[in-house]
């Protein structure tokens, strides 16, 4: 446990001090946080009525992000899978990056489920043992477990290589590589069921389709390591860590090919809405068209969709991509032309029209934005911490002393 | 059947007054006592001492930072402590559906205290249980209804909904001759007089599924369907994650997303736990068949109220009930069908 | 290889346990009905705490479930014979001014249909009298809009048409056809709806 004590003191030591650029980053996710935190307590103390959700779209902005989050949070295995499985050594430094986000992106997951329950001091009934936990009915609470399970061991895995780094010796196979497989197979899962919970809705036929889950893998492994390489371009440039061009340019590749499958995706729910429309589709026409003079969301999704398609092109053509910035640009615009889509394009349009055909539309207010992009920037502050300390370990800048 | 739930994921905290044994209740100090005597709890029911004793030790530490916490207050007065004191028990209570009788009987009672605390007059809450051989079953007649919406009062009214949001569980719909069912072209917010010149009238509100959604979907089974057909909400175990009310095709539950707000001469006094008692702030509601009423034996407010006697309700296994007779004379039919939700809702017209 | 199989260990676990809570046996709710129906027994005498006996009559012969309450003691001027002692058609040729029901107007049908002397005769007030000439009691009125409303009244006395006032669990108490349809001007006026729902109507701006 003195390990323990030295690590955590070291890295307390080592994250308080930095370049100015560091320190004006942190304040201002700071700032933000607080922001989000004054905007949630106005939640606390009103209720969610200072939300722009109502009984007809009673979810909104804080799921369509946890929904987003979870699958960048599946992403990074993206990585693990090629660096352990694979042993393309190429990845490994990515892999702790990676994870890292992945962790962060969970957090950020379990703050956006909070901040939407309506009574979250009541949280404590979903523990089984002292509370009732409806599994295996409910597909919230596969959710659940798969989430915490993930963050478990994306956790206890590169907190076991970072401590055994720190102390200078090598981190033992046998047993992280179990830990790494099964990584795998949760990612997959841990998206999976989150698409479930939609997919398993008869009264949602939006989102009660068997292409819902692929979907949702293929635009989650579109934007994850989308987000990564952006990421890895950020640590290129501002700390000494070496991350080679061949690295990024294989994280460049899996993002096309997840691309260009989600258009695929695509392109055959478009087929199935609109080439012979039945009372199911109307969700689909108030998204892309609008539905009785109702189309806030119009603009919202045809700015994704262009994203998407621009930034596939981009990706395919191995001159564009392999030119870094070309990259970058890319990445950034697919990244959010995903966010939209999962979001707005994906749980908004779910609700609309109602199920007697009446079209209330949703907007977030002030506050929901405030509370979004507080729990964004917590996640960006975690995420700057582990990666942070992870690096520093790795490079052997923190090292423990006996 | 909603009952037979594996003890193994639904283990509850109970109610502290159950195992604080030291207290002047003789009868809790029996049943400790019988317990540990029973041979067949010996064999059987080991888990059940250690769960008890997991329960007595939690308890117990509950009671004693919730006693510190109240009685330590210098400034607060009686009243306030007791309030807290019902707060702090209310908070820590287990599933409705997982109580057993005397702590069913106990947070009525705190319930009812806490009311006359807070605003001094008194409120009847009933923990009635389903009947034996009762089904609900309700009939709606397109050809009857007006489109008067007395239904909509009479429920807000008898249920205790928020004022301020307007809440109705009840949505009548003023559909077109000619297009049939058709929602969408419908109108449910209209205001002339009525019957209008080429409309019919339909009403919706929750159709108590018997193969209902919502229940599937509750991650902590703070909705389930009684015996007797209800499909009821423990307002206290709910976490508010709207899970069910995406998973409803029916637009049957809503949402209080802030505090509920009745003025205090409107408010409702004969209530039921799982009814129209008040609710709070982050909680699903629904139209529960007026469980205060019709486990009485009175039917619900909507069909009390209705003058053109359009809403049947009934028992669904009393075979000379006017609701058989409706379901075996009439052509009826059901919405959304093809959903597998099997609701206890029937149409049908004259 | 240990983790492959491993892995394949945990996904049949989660195969094998993730099937949901078995569900009831019935395919739906009507044969759940018919099954559950069978064991249902319902008591053939009066039960119903809101109405004395005495105040209900039977409408089908010896069924103590479906009861209407007795007519002629809400009818305000009943028996007419009291202050009707001459046919009508005389006292209308007398000029007595404006006595009790002197402007009631008979808006029922048309007059190839409807006229006073389809349901009174004017030497017998104290009753109805049906097409045929027979006596009917006002307490049972509803035979005589049986005569033309055959099909109303079926579903009546099964159910489906009128006011039940007696709750769902007791014998059954409706109102009779009189209590909500005028015999001289039974239709229904328009009203205005009993709310307007302003917060739906914001929502849907």
């Amino acid at each position: 446990m003195n390990v323990l004590k030295n690590l955590i003191k070291d890295s307390l030591v080592y994250l308080t001090h930095g370049k100015k650029s560091y320190h004006i980053w942190m304040a201002f996710l700071t700032f933000l946080m607080l922001v989000g935190m004054y905007c949630y307590s106005l939640q606390l103390d009103q209720g969610l009525s200072i939300t722009g959700m109502n009984d007809r779209v009673s979810w909104g902005l804080y799921i369509s992000n946890f929904t987003f989050l979870v699958g960048v949070a599946a992403a990074a295995v993206m990585l693990v899978l090629p660096a352990y499985v694979l042993k393309d050594f190429d990845f490994k430094q990515a892999v702790l990056i990676g994870e890292g986000l992945a962790v962060a992106a969970l957090f950020m997951c379990l703050a956006f489920v909070i901040a939407d329950m309506g009574g979250p001091a009541r949280l404590w009934h979903m523990i089984p043992g002292i509370g009732v936990f409806n599994f295996p009915n409910s597909m919230l609470t596969w959710d659940v477990l798969v989430l915490n399970g993930y963050l478990f061991i994306n956790l206890s895995i590169p907190f076991y290589i970072l401590i055994m780094r720190y102390q200078g010796k090598e981190p033992n196979p046998k047993i992280y590589i179990p830990g790494v497989f099964i990584s795998v197979f949760w990612a997959v899962a841990i998206h999976l069921v989150t698409a479930f919970l939609y997919q398993g809705l008869q009264a949602r036929p939006f989102w009660n389709n068997a292409l819902l889950g692929p979907r949702f893998l293929a635009s989650a492994f579109a934007a994850g390591p989308s987000l990564i390489i952006l990421v890895l371009a950020v640590i290129r440039k501002f700390t000494d860590f070496k991350i080679e061009d061949k690295t990024i340019k294989k994280i460049a590749m899996v993002v096309t090919v997840a691309a260009q499958i989600n258009l695929i995706m695509l392109i055959s729910e478009l087929f199935k809405e609109f080439y012979a429309p039945t009372h199911h589709s109307e969700s689909a026409y108030y998204l892309f068209f609008g539905l009785h003079g109702k189309a806030k969301l119009v603009p919202w999704i045809w700015t994704a969709i262009s994203m998407n398609v621009i930034a596939t092109i981009i990706l395919t053509f191995h001159k564009l991509r392999n030119n870094l910035n070309i990259l970058y640009f890319a990445c950034a615009i697919l990244f959010i032309g995903i966010w939209i889509e999962k979001g707005f394009g994906l749980i908004v349009p779910g609700f609309i029209p109602g199920p007697w055909g009446k079209i209330a539309e949703y907007f977030p207010t002030a506050a929901e934005v405030g509370v979004t992009i507080g729990i964004w920037a917590m996640g960006a502050f975690i995420f700057s911490i582990l990666a942070r300390t992870g690096i520093a370990i790795e490079m052997g800048i923190i090292k423990y002393k006996k | 059947m909603n009952k037979e739930i594996k003890k193994w994921f639904s283990l509850n905290l109970g109610n502290k007054k159950q195992n604080n044994c030291g207290c002047s209740d003789s009868k809790c100090g029996d049943q400790a006592m019988v317990k540990n005597k029973d041979g067949v709890a010996q064999v059987f029911d080991v888990n059940m001492d250690r769960r008890q004793a997991f329960k007595k030790l939690t308890a117990g530490l509950m009671i004693g930072a919730g006693a510190v916490s109240t009685s330590c207050s210098v400034v607060s007065g009686e009243k306030s402590k007791e309030k807290s004191e019902i707060e702090w028990e209310e908070y820590f209570k287990g599933n409705y559906k997982l109580m057993t009788d005397e702590e069913k009987n106990n947070t009525v009672d705190r319930l009812v205290r806490s009311y006359e605390l807070r605003t001094g007059s008194k409120i009847n809450i009933s923990s009635k249980d389903a009947e034996k051989d009762v089904l609900f079953g309700y009939a709606f007649n397109i050809s009857k209804c007006q489109g008067y919406m007395d239904c909509v009062n009479a429920c807000v009214e008898e249920n205790n909904q928020d004022r301020a949001s307007q809440m109705q569980y009840i949505r009548i719909h003023e559909m077109n001759d000619g297009k049939g069912l058709n929602f969408g072209e419908a109108d449910d917010t209209y205001y002339h007089e009525v019957p209008a010149a080429g409309h019919f009238y339909m009403g919706t509100q929750c159709f108590h599924c018997d193969n209902p959604p919502c229940v599937e979907v509750c991650p902590v089974q703070a909705t389930w369907k009684e015996k007797d057909g209800i499909v009821v909400i423990d307002y206290d175990w709910c976490i508010g994650c709207r899970y069910c009310m995406a998973a409803c095709p029916y637009d049957g539950r809503r949402f209080n997303w802030s505090t509920p707000e009745i003025p205090e001469q409107e408010v409702n006094k004969n209530q039921h736990y799982l009814g129209n008692r008040l609710r709070k702030k982050g909680v699903m509601e629904k139209c529960t068949f007026c469980i205060q009423r019709s486990r009485a034996g009175d039917n619900p407010a909507c069909v009390e109220a209705c003058p053109t006697g359009s809403r049947i309700f009934g028992n669904l296994l009393d075979p000379e009930s006017e609701i058989r007779w409706v379901l075996e004379n009439k052509k009826v039919f059901r919405l959304k069908e093809d959903l597998g939700t099997e609701p206890k809702f029937w149409y049908f017209m004259d | 290889m240990m983790n492959l199989k491993l892995s394949i260990l945990l996904i049949l676990a989660i195969t094998l346990f993730s099937c949901k809570e078995n569900h009831e046996e019935y395919h739906n709710i009507i044969d759940k009905i018919e099954a559950n129906s069978m064991a249902y027994k319902k008591d053939s005498t009066f039960s119903n705490n809101q109405f004395e006996i005495s105040e209900l009559t039977t409408v089908i012969d010896n069924d103590p479930h479906f009861y209407i309450k007795n007519r002629k003691s809400e009818i305000e001027s009943y028996a007419c014979s009291e202050c009707h002692n001459k046919p009508v058609s005389q006292l209308q040729s007398e000029d007595l001014g404006k006595k009790a029901h002197w402007d009631i107007k008979l808006i029922h049908a048309d007059d190839k249909t409807m006229s006073c002397l389809s349901c009174h005769k004017d030497n017998d007030m104290d009753n109805l009298h049906s097409i045929t000439g027979g006596k009917i009691d006002f307490n049972l009125s509803y035979q005589l809009c049986a005569q033309c409303h055959n099909k109303e009244v079926k579903d009546w006395k099964g159910g489906a048409h009128g006011k039940n006032i007696s709750g769902w669990q007791t014998s059954r108490v409706s109102k009779l056809c009189v209590e909500c349809h005028n015999p001289h001007n039974p239709s229904f006026e328009k009203r205005w709806p009993a709310r307007y729902n302003t917060q739906m109507v914001e929502q849907r701006k």
